[in-house]
């Protein structure tokens, strides 16, 4: 436990139908780093953390979080992490304070301790004026911040986050990497899903790559580019090649 | 336009018939193919001259009509494979839209059972010779077109009222009521059927076939006389009527693509019974869990539907019975009624919330607190009303006799209900149509056949629940010993408590154990 990464996967694997979704991915992140995770669409990346945080369960590999295995002693895991799941609903009809409240009564907080943490989170995420909307009523932007709120509630010490940016403007977008940041330099750790390859190289100090449902790269951000962007470097382990140069001759002529 | 339009419902209709689905479809099918061939039948040969199979007809294309009005707010259905949403950028002009909607609409099960069931008016006419043979074909096809036409349209103009998500929440409790509607319904069938058969009621006969629905059959019939300018004429009028109804449609397509579905923002959640509540409920994960339930049945239009109509159906059921037979007087038991429904419309707790579930998952040791809240949240609403009932109907009926067993079986009763209820929702989820966007009437998946089977099976266990403090009651009345009547009280409750403390202790530790899977089940496919 005092030395365990902050998230270690190994030999994870996940089958849907004829499809292998994941196949053998085994990642580990430090802690204290900002990790990103990135891969083209349907690479797995959605997959792979569901089964790292118990939404799915996995057909082969552990996970563990600071060495609590999150399949075998899921109450020490879930206490240290919290998700940000992409495309999930949340409990619709509660407003974005009763749902913070809900969440924190019921993971065990003290009524104050809520009550001070879901104030201070509405109002640094400037959630505060939309106190009395129902989370159905919020806008894609809003939901991703109160989801945000929500993980960051019981003060975990890692935090999974499934593209935190999509849908967020740039000024919530630029708040909301400020938070991250913090939270690394107090020592927590962060893994985050994107495909904006520039907000990761901006951002992570470690990033995986993931395609095909396979880790291709990993390891500190400046090793997996080596001396060219991260998107160049993206491009050349998914095996693709930038198209769009050839045929298409009638289109404008 | 037309044929692109029929091929890709086609393609979309096999594609989304794999497996279990397809299956319930085929049932499905199968019965309405059944009915019609019934239908059809009734129109052929009946006991009566051409006259009375000419308002059979008619009578027959009214019912299949309003089904095809009622049945999509009832299920949930309104055929949505193919969407007008997915050709609003072809630059097609509205009407032409409708017509390849409507021929598209014509492809499927439900259209080739009514087809079926209008077709007996084309086998009836085979007697009255040629010129009645081709007025009742005609007739049939307009016939068709104008119930496809007509759902298709008040859908449609339900839909765009509906469009923001106060008006889906209205459109929830629309279809609830429907739902009960078929209480009166079953009334007004046993009255009318002698009234059709025997004639015996001109202005009926004359209602019947003078709405649009009965102008096929009047015009066969009047083809049957001979008397063509009728026939002729009544056909003319269902055809401007359905030409009407694809106008109609095109005006109500051409909104739904271009007006964008209001963002329906809802009204401010109240805030002010806050403290009230905050006294009431303990601060632990059980209250919170409470708390949130409480709000959620009343501010999820869904759900409070569902409970609206169990207490409605609840008191309904026994008066009506009452009302129609010389039988027992069951009003007094209406409290047993209200339980049994209110549990029946709650067994798939997990399915209201979708894909919310993973809330409570990623809590550590969520599941306990979660399942006790959502049973004490239910019989906090459910109880009070149940016990109402319990406590006033025997009184006012003055059937006072009936007290112990109400008092004895209604609390067994709740506490089964809360377990079974809770077990259900765990062991056999499924999903519920999405809460945002979309059509107001869209389902989601269905419960199969055998999810229907586990539920009603596990229902009878609340009977069972109840047999100790029956038992009591029966040897109190036999026995004439008032003592164990109300010693049966204490011992309902006991069960009821027994069962509801058992049932919950399944759920969470199944809910612990198979979280992930619960979410599977229950999220809505995309």
């Amino acid at each position: 436990m005092e030395d365990s990464p902050a998230l270690w996967i190994s030999g994870l694997r996940k089958v849907f139908g004829s499809t292998v979704a994941v196949d053998d991915v085994g990642l580990t992140v430090p802690r204290g780093s900002f990790f990103g995770l990135v891969g083209p669409n349907g690479a797995g990346k959605t997959t792979s953390l569901s089964m790292c945080v118990g939404l799915l369960r996995p057909d082969a590999g552990s996970v563990r979080i600071f060495g609590a295995d999150v399949w075998a002693d899921p109450v020490r895991a879930k206490e240290l992490v919290g998700v940000l799941p992409d495309g999930l609903a949340l409990p619709e009809r509660l407003t974005g304070r009763e749902l913070l409240t809900y969440t924190g009564l019921l993971r065990g907080l003290a009524p104050d301790t809520v009550a001070e943490r879901a104030d201070e989170l509405l109002r640094v995420l400037e959630l505060t004026e939309a106190e009395r909307t129902l989370v159905i009523d919020y806008s894609a932007g809003m939901r991703k911040k109160i989801g945000l709120a929500t993980a960051l509630l019981h003060a975990p010490k890692l935090l999974v986050l499934d593209e935190p940016f999509e849908a967020v403007d740039p000024v919530s977008g630029a708040t909301i990497r400020t938070i991250l940041q913090r939270f690394v330099h107090a020592g927590g750790a962060v893994v985050l899903s994107s495909h904006v390859m520039e907000l990761v190289e901006k951002l992570c100090d470690h990033v995986a790559v993931i395609t095909r449902g396979r880790v291709v790269a990993s390891g500190p951000v400046e090793q997996v580019r080596g001396d060219r962007t991260l998107e160049e470097a993206f491009v050349h382990l998914v095996g693709g090649r930038t198209g769009g140069g050839e045929g298409l001759s009638w289109l404008a002529s | 336009m037309v044929g692109v339009l029929i091929r890709m419902k086609l393609r979309v209709l096999s594609h989304s018939l794999g497996g279990r689905r397809g299956v319930s479809y085929a049932i499905g099918g199968l019965v309405g193919l059944v009915a019609a061939v019934v239908s059809a039948g009734f129109v052929i040969s009946h006991p009566g001259g051409p006259e009375v199979g000419t308002t059979i007809a008619a009578a027959l294309a009214a019912a299949w009509t309003l089904g095809w009005l009622f049945g999509p707010v009832l299920t949930g259905g309104g055929d949505e494979t193919l969407r007008p949403e997915n050709f609003a950028l072809l630059p097609v002009p509205p009407t032409r839209l409708a017509f390849g909607m409507l021929a598209a609409s014509l492809v499927g099960v439900p259209p080739v059972a009514t087809l079926i069931a209008f077709a007996g008016l084309v086998v009836a006419a085979l007697s009255y010779g040629a010129g009645a043979v081709v007025v009742a074909v005609l007739a049939v096809l307009l016939q068709l077109a104008l119930a496809v036409l007509l759902s298709r349209v008040v859908i449609a103009a339900l839909g765009a009222v509906l469009g923001s998500r106060r008006g889906k929440d209205l459109g929830v409790l629309l279809a609830a009521f429907v739902g009960l509607a078929y209480v009166p319904a079953r009334f007004a069938i046993e009255a009318l059927a002698p009234l059709i058969v025997g004639q015996s009621s001109p202005v009926f006969t004359s209602v019947l076939l003078d709405l649009p629905t009965g102008w096929g059959a009047d015009a066969v019939g009047a083809a049957a006389r001979a008397d063509w300018a009728v026939a002729i004429g009544l056909l003319l009028a269902l055809a401007v009527l359905d030409g009407l109804l694809v106008l109609a449609w095109a005006r109500l397509l051409t909104r739904r693509l271009t007006v964008p579905q209001a963002a329906g923002r809802g009204r401010a959640a109240k805030t002010g019974t806050e403290r009230v509540r905050r006294v009431l409920l303990p601060v632990s994960p059980v209250g919170a869990v409470v708390g949130k339930e409480l709000r959620v049945w009343w501010r999820d239009a869904r759900r409070r539907a569902m409970l609206l109509t169990s207490i409605v159906i609840g008191i309904f059921i026994p008066v009506f019975s009452s009302a129609g037979r010389s039988g027992i007087f069951m009003l007094p038991f209406a409290a047993l009624w209200i339980v049994f429904f209110a549990s029946l419309q709650a067994t798939n707790l997990y399915g209201f919330d979708g894909s919310a579930v993973w809330h409570t998952l990623v809590m550590p040791g969520a599941a306990r607190a979660d399942v006790r809240g959502r049973q004490v949240a239910w019989l906090l609403i459910v109880a009070p009303v149940a016990l109402l009932a319990a406590l006033v109907l025997p009184g006012v009926t003055g059937d006072t006799t009936a007290y112990p067993w109400v008092l004895a079986i209604v609390p067994a009763m709740l506490g089964a209900s809360a377990g079974v209820m809770l077990v259900l929702s765990v062991l056999a989820p499924y999903p519920m149509p999405a809460q945002r966007g979309g059509n107001p009437f869209a389902a989601g998946g269905r419960p199969g056949c055998s999810r229907a089977l586990l539920q009603l099976g596990t229902t009878l266990l609340q009977f069972v629940c109840a047999i100790p403090a029956v038992a009591l009651l029966l040897i109190g009345q036999f026995d004439a010993l008032p003592v164990l009547n109300w010693l049966a009280v204490p011992v309902g409750l006991a069960c009821g408590l027994l069962a509801a403390w058992w049932g919950g202790r399944i759920a969470y530790q199944r809910l612990a154990e198979r979280g992930p899977e619960l979410l599977g089940a229950v999220r809505a496919p995309a």
